[in-house]
């Protein structure tokens, strides 16, 4: 797999996001410049893509960079899964794309996965 | 940090199965997602900003998300909303003769002053209609409620509807603020001082 975190750092100022993050998918407005913390970890995100196999686990990819909200109403749009374990995983708003991060009960972090949105300068 | 936003409102979407209540608040979805991880364990809530008169508000906005089907939207259910969208299907008279038993459900259960209003929903399918605009409109007017026909699936009005019940909620939630904080002067409103004239639910509604 190619190493992403060269185009990331263009993303990061500041240790926040620069520009607006939004859906891949649809465009819908996910966080606004400014508001998330650069965050790196490794954590393993169920796969967007469709299950064929509903009755086994879901498969997973290993993630490492994140958009880190502390207060979940800094989103602008964005859907809360219902919970599994410890966890609510997030998805677009409009389109319900996702998972596009998770969210942690415990702690009240949430994480967007940075592979799994686009960023773009506001209009 | 700073609050990213002025408002925060609580909203839940109630009606019968198959009214298309998660089309109203998430617009429609493709097909495409509908076999992936996300869609077999379920979407709990929303979240969604909208700008309204210079102030950024929050909406939470809650789906029954089947529990319908067993009639056991509780008390747990209603805590905290502040708003809440009565959706029917134009195209189903039975779900507009349920809004009726809808409505007892929230006031048995819901806080009294929640900010309620009323959808037809699925209004791009005239050729299958079943209960005509009028009777929506008569239906708001009895409970004192405001109505619109919206589609969800062609994005008709959606977005309206949800601003129109969140403007509700701000003008109830400020004025509970000026009577919390009268003016100085320690008197509180004086029958001389000018009535605002009420808006015709209706004339705002063409506005729509």
């Amino acid at each position: 797999m190619p190493d992403c975190s060269a185009t990331y750092e263009t993303e990061v100022e500041e240790g926040q996001n620069k520009r607006v993050v939004k859906c891949k998918f649809c465009s819908s407005i996910i966080l606004t410049p400014t508001t998330a913390a650069f965050s790196t970890f490794e954590y393993d995100l169920p796969v967007m893509k469709p299950n064929k196999d509903s009755t086994s686990p879901p498969e997973t990819e290993n993630i490492s960079y994140f958009w880190a909200v502390k207060d979940m109403f800094t989103f602008f749009n964005v859907g809360f899964s219902n919970t599994v374990g410890n966890t609510k995983y997030l998805t677009c708003a409009d389109c319900e794309a996702g998972p596009i991060g998770y969210h942690d009960i415990t702690s009240k972090m949430s994480y967007v996965a940075l592979p799994r949105v686009s960023h773009s300068d506001p209009v | 940090m700073a609050k990213t936003y002025d408002y925060l409102f609580k909203l839940l979407l109630i009606g019968d199965s198959g009214v298309g209540k998660t089309c109203v608040l998430f617009r429609f979805s493709e097909d495409a997602f509908n076999t992936t991880f996300i869609s077999t364990i379920g979407i709990d809530f929303k979240i969604r900003t909208i700008d309204l008169d210079g102030k950024k508000i929050k909406l939470q906005i809650w789906d029954t998300a089947g529990q319908e089907r067993f009639r056991t939207i509780t008390t747990a259910y209603y805590r905290g909303a502040m708003g809440i969208m009565l959706v029917y299907d134009i195209t189903n008279e039975k779900s507009f003769e349920n809004i009726k038993n809808w409505i007892r459900n929230i006031e048995e259960n819901a806080s009294a002053d929640v900010e309620k209003m009323l959808l037809g929903n699925k209004c791009e399918l005239e050729e299958k209609r079943q209960v005509s605009k009028e009777r929506g409109e008569q239906l708001a007017i009895e409970y004192g409620i405001k109505f619109i026909e919206t589609s969800a699936k062609a994005s008709i009005r959606v977005e309206e509807a949800f601003f129109t019940l969140a403007r509700d909620i701000k003008a109830k939630m400020e004025k509970k603020l000026e009577a919390s904080n009268p003016p100085k002067g320690g008197h509180q409103l004086r029958t001389s001082e000018p009535q605002k004239k009420p808006t015709s639910w209706l004339s705002r509604c063409t506005l729509l």
